[in-house]
């Protein structure tokens, strides 16, 4: 709708060039400049997920399925960015991605969370995150080693609170809403991403410096 | 009652309700005036020694009014400046919108559709500045900016509240002298009831302080308030007597928030009339600095990795998705501290951790090009009417009176869950919404409305916020750290002022770090270690 309406209203090549935003540059003002997340803005490491991931979660935003409740302002940003986005744009921003080389993360740990209760609480994501948090395709599963921690934690209050997974048509949200439930509060949850936390990235080089 | 009388509001309380009234940069803003803090109105712009042959270069990332500042002031001084700027424009928060300009809003881009009139302008982020803000003023004195008088305060606005006349908007006028007048009514008849007789007041003062009342409420000579030629005759005045308004009831003054909040909005330091704003828009001051300056500043240039070296600082940049890297003296780094969070640095941990601590604060600002200057049939030039909706307010243009058609300011407010509301909204929506409500001010609104524009700031690329927002224990942990340099990279911006929000606090943050480069630029000339 915005497109359309854009290139109606467009009226001179300078503003062309400006309102078209070559390489989607745009994702790595959230995204941090490496596509590796920015606390600041709440914007995950998007370097350790895999395309087919990116395209699941464009279409979910596009979907209503993440950004849908009204106190979700960060779900909300993404999603006007996604339903702005046309599907060669989004197959340009995944590639985009991807030429980015993942950089090492600043380690932060919580100090209140127990490791130990993570990793039992962990084995019940074990079947679709796999041991090592590395993901599974086939059961559309994300990579979680890698991630940030804060963003694990909010993402799995977001589920566990229904901002996630509270859609009929989003099957594999709902799945992981019940597993998220299951967690019964806010310690459980930090354990867990505590112990996601100490499996080690799945990515094979990191740069520090470029 | 008397209690008033005994407890008089300290300095202090009546900051804590300046602040209920405005934001807390407004408390930090009063507090500087009235002295309680060490901001220094009157300091003088910084004086930086000409360089002499000396070849020095300095790096400044982000082209808003504090960029611009320290480019101008370095630049004077001989200093080799390379000036980087992500977006596709100059200004930053600064930001007049006119006829076809891009509105860079992630999600939500337009083209600004206002008529090609140098009259149909939209100030979409600084649009006041008022006289005591010298640093801004003095780049408009000596740059030459021509200013106008601009009115956050104007009696023929109005005020609506559907708590309160049936949801029917009161002339800012009507309330105001009535309220005035309970007021004094009330002091005078406590006053006379003896109620301040145990304060160190002799006969002469409490005799001048019922007229004082008297004259702040406008009362008869029983001291009581019947109305008054303040609130505008109901007819007449002129050529026939004049006849009075009837005053509205106390209580139903009092269901009305406008007397506990926006009455008060332009008692605030910072709002308080006379203000000013630069004729044909804020961007006035961002086009002088730019005629001064010689380096020309680089557009779409994202900084995308900062490195602090043992002589200076590294920064590398992504242009038309090729990286490039500079090294330099100094750094001057002017972008938002929540974008610094996401950029790849070397940079000591725990000043990056304030700094992505910070709040991202959330604005939005509404215009709306009208056919017809509907407010001027209806006495309104200038100033701004308040509601209890989500657009907050509407401002009239204080510029172009008579000329066809103008801009008004559709909605602005501070609220963040408002402004979320609002981002949330398409651009059509916001429109939409903006018309709606404006409607219960204006009756036939909708049909002087032709388009416009929204912006949110919290969504606007390269931004992501509209100032920085600073906890009270942050700013005791974490702002003299993010103020001093780290090696030879500085961070400025309003963000590093105790006035954000304002480009006041802009330009000071560039003199501050201006300064501490002269001191290390006085300590290299003399051999020692800076
Ligand atoms: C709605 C609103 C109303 C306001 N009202 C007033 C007012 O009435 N009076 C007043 O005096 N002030 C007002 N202000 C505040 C004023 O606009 C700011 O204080 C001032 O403009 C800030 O200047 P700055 O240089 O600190 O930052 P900015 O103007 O934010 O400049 C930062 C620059 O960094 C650039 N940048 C970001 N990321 C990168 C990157 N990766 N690489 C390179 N560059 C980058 C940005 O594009 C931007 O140009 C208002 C602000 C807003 C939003």
């Amino acid at each position: 709708m915005n497109k359309i309406w854009l290139v109606f209203m467009l009226l001179s090549s300078a503003v062309l060039a400006d309102s078209k935003q070559p390489d989607a540059r745009y994702c790595l003002v959230c995204h941090g400049s490496a596509a590796q997340g920015n606390i600041a803005i709440k914007a995950p490491n998007l370097t350790i997920l895999p395309d087919w991931y990116l395209r699941q979660q464009f279409t979910a935003f596009r979907n209503n399925w993440r950004g849908s409740v009204a106190n979700d302002a960060h779900g909300k940003e993404m999603q006007a960015v996604a339903n702005t986005m046309n599907d060669a744009e989004i197959e340009q921003a995944i590639a985009f991605i991807r030429r980015q080389a993942p950089v090492k993360l600043p380690i932060s740990v919580n100090t209140t969370a127990n490791v130990q209760h993570g990793q039992q609480l962990y084995q019940q994501c074990q079947a679709c995150h796999g041991a090592q948090g590395e993901g599974n395709a086939q059961l559309h599963a994300p990579p979680l080693a890698g991630q940030h921690n804060w963003y694990l934690v909010q993402q799995l209050s977001a589920f566990k609170n229904g901002w996630r997974g509270n859609q009929s048509d989003d099957s594999y949200g709902q799945i992981m809403r019940q597993f998220a439930q299951s967690l019964p509060n806010e310690q459980a949850i930090a354990d867990v991403v505590a112990y996601i936390d100490s499996l080690p990235s799945t990515q094979s080089s990191l740069r520090t410096t470029p | 009652m008397s209690n008033y009388f005994k407890t008089p509001l300290t300095r202090r309380q009546c900051l804590s309700l300046l602040a209920k009234a405005g934001s807390s940069s407004a408390v930090l803003g009063a507090a500087g005036i009235f002295g309680l803090t060490n901001i220094p109105v009157n300091a003088s712009p910084v004086a930086l020694k000409p360089l002499q042959g000396k070849n020095r270069k300095v790096l400044i990332l982000g082209a808003g009014i504090s960029g611009l500042t320290a480019a101008y002031e370095l630049e004077r001084a001989g200093y080799r400046c390379t000036i980087l700027e992500a977006s596709h424009r100059v200004g930053g928060r600064v930001l007049t919108l006119r006829h076809g300009d891009f509105i860079d809003e992630l999600g939500s881009p337009q083209i600004c559709p206002f008529d090609d009139a140098p009259n149909l302008y939209f100030n979409a982020g600084a649009a006041r500045i008022p006289a005591h803000h010298t640093g801004i003023l003095h780049y408009c004195r000596t740059l030459g900016v021509e200013l106008q008088l601009f009115s956050n305060h104007n009696k023929n606005c109005y005020t609506q509240d559907d708590a309160a006349f049936n949801g029917q908007p009161v002339r800012i006028r009507e309330y105001e002298a009535d309220m005035r007048g309970f007021i004094g009514e009330l002091l005078a008849k406590s006053a006379t009831a003896g109620a301040m007789l145990d304060q160190p007041f002799d006969e002469q003062d409490l005799d001048k302080f019922i007229q004082f009342a008297q004259a702040y409420g406008d009362l008869d000579s029983s001291l009581t308030y019947r109305g008054t030629d303040r609130a505008g005759y109901a007819s007449g005045g002129v050529t026939t007597a004049g006849i009075l308004k009837q005053p509205r009831p106390l209580p139903e003054l009092l269901r009305s928030d406008f007397c506990t909040g926006a009455m008060h909005f332009a008692e605030i330091a910072d709002q308080a009339p006379a203000l000013m704003t630069p004729s044909g828009g804020m961007d006035s001051i961002v086009k002088a600095f730019l005629r001064q300056l010689t380096t020309p500043i680089q557009l779409h240039c994202q900084v995308s990795n900062i490195q602090l070296q043992p002589q200076g600082v590294a920064v590398t940049y992504l242009k038309q998705g090729e990286s490039y890297t500079e090294q330099a003296d100094y750094c001057l780094n002017c972008i938002p501290a929540q974008l610094v969070s996401g950029i790849e640095n070397n940079l000591p941990a725990d000043y990056v951790a304030i700094m992505s601590q910070l709040g991202r604060g959330k604005l939005t600002k509404i215009g709306l090009q009208a056919k017809q200057r509907f407010w001027e049939q209806e006495d309104i030039y200038s100033g701004i009417s308040w509601t209890k909706q989500d657009i907050t307010q509407i401002w009239y243009p204080q510029h172009d009176a008579f000329k066809a058609k103008g801009i008004l300011l559709g909605a602005y407010s501070w609220e963040p869950q408002i402004s979320d509301r609002f981002a949330a909204m398409t651009h059509q929506q916001r429109l939409a919404t903006a018309i709606a409500q404006g409607t219960k001010v204006h009756a036939n609104y909708a049909q002087h409305i032709e388009n416009g524009v929204s912006v949110c700031w919290q969504r606007m690329n390269h931004m992501l916020g509209c100032g920085a927002v600073w906890t009270e224990e942050l700013q005791k942990t974490g702002f003299k750290l993010l103020q001093a340099p780290a090696g030879n990279h500085y961070l400025m911006g309003d963000q590093l002022s105790l006035h954000p929000g304002w480009q006041e606090g802009a330009v000071r943050s560039a003199w501050h770090a201006l300064a501490d480069i002269e001191r290390r630029e006085t300590l290299r000339s003399t051999g020692a270690q800076a």
